[in-house]
């Protein structure tokens, strides 16, 4: 052993050896300090509040928009009523007439605005037929009426006539096109 | 086996928290020790001591009886040491930086009691030379045992002891 292994020997011992006199402190514990990074800090905590008022927002929107349709908190009578009125407007239709999409709209139009900027306007108006008069080129006039519990009005029976709008005219200037005939 | 080992009431058995914990106890200080010789001050070096454990501890279930526990601790310690070194470069430079145009700190009483000239020379020295010698001429393992620690050739510590002999010797100008 050469002399600066020996010295190096004593030397590590000298400044070593008091080390193993000190009390050794408790284990430090990365569980807990990883759990509570991941649960209160970072971008989770952001995305979690976010998404956790997203949510709520979401719901006080619903419940306010039912709620101001049919005058009741409670999400069941929302749809009994709904449901009660379509049923009406299909008993008051009369022999001829088809379609129940007014008779909804003006129920839709009494209980307040909250129902059209829910989304509820759009998808009360699809089951009904205001569109399925005439102005649909490809019906030839009559109406296909989507709803399957609709009657469908007699063959023989006199045809009612499109009455809510005119049909569309072409301006005195307008070129006329031609449409070739399908096959 | 290491003297600590030999105490040992009997084999650790890899996952428990309980053999964990007194793998700890018996191991903790000759751990610090390799540590303090090779980061910059003793509060560092009780820093890394702990974060070996953590690590250590994260492997506890995968670590294989056959293997010298303290061997592997130690691999694990200097692996920390040299991150820590790492960091510490960078740090200090933020540090010049920062205090530019102030005066230096006085030294502390406490950091300077556990120095000698030959430690700070072994501080310069690059973190898996000043290893080999304090694992060699501290605690005693033999070549095979330093390259079985640290997964390396016998040649490979041969050399890295006779570099850092070498170069203590002109640090210290002997």
């Amino acid at each position: 052993m050469s002399d600066l292994e020996r010295e190096l020997e004593s030397e590590l011992h000298r400044v070593l050896d008091p080390v193993a006199a000190m009390p050794i402190p408790p284990r430090r514990t990365p569980i807990g300090r990883t759990r509570m990074r991941t649960l209160v800090g970072g971008a989770g905590a952001v995305l979690s509040v976010k998404l956790l008022t997203g949510v709520a927002v979401a719901a006080a929107a619903v419940t306010v928009a039912g709620a101001a349709t049919t005058g009741s908190v409670n999400p069941v009578d929302w749809g009994q009523q709904v449901s009660q009125h379509v049923a009406d407007c299909k008993d008051k239709l009369t022999d001829g007439q088809h379609g129940i999409g007014d008779c909804v709209s003006s129920f839709e139009s009494q209980h307040g605005a909250a129902a059209v900027a829910s989304g509820a306007r759009p998808s009360v108006k699809g089951g009904g037929s205001s569109n399925a008069h005439g102005n649909n080129s490809n019906a030839n006039g009559h109406a296909k009426d989507k709803s399957k519990d609709h009657p469908l009005p007699p063959k023989t029976g006199p045809t009612a006539r499109p009455t809510i709008e005119p049909e569309p005219s072409d301006p005195p200037n307008h070129p006329t096109v031609t449409i070739p005939p399908q096959r | 086996m290491t003297p600590e080992e030999r105490a040992a009431p009997g084999p650790y058995q890899p996952g428990s928290e309980a053999d964990f914990e007194r793998l700890y106890r018996n191991t903790y200080r000759r751990i610090l020790g390799t540590l303090i010789t090779l980061v910059r001050d003793r509060a560092t070096a009780e820093d890394c001591a702990q974060e070996t454990y953590e690590r250590a501890f994260r492997h506890w279930r995968s670590w294989r009886p056959e293997a010298s526990v303290e061997a592997w601790l130690h691999r694990i310690a200097i692996n920390v040491a040299i991150s820590d070194r790492r960091h510490q470069s960078l740090r200090q430079a933020g540090e010049v930086v920062r205090r530019l145009g102030r005066p230096a700190p006085g030294p502390d009483p406490s950091a300077m009691a556990e120095r000698s000239d030959l430690l700070r020379a072994m501080k310069k020295l690059p973190t898996k030379q000043a290893a080999a010698l304090v694992l060699r001429h501290y605690h005693g393992y033999s070549n095979r045992e330093i390259a079985a620690a640290l997964g390396i050739p016998e040649q490979t510590v041969a050399s890295r002891l006779a570099a850092a002999r070498k170069q203590l010797q002109a640090v210290l100008g002997r």
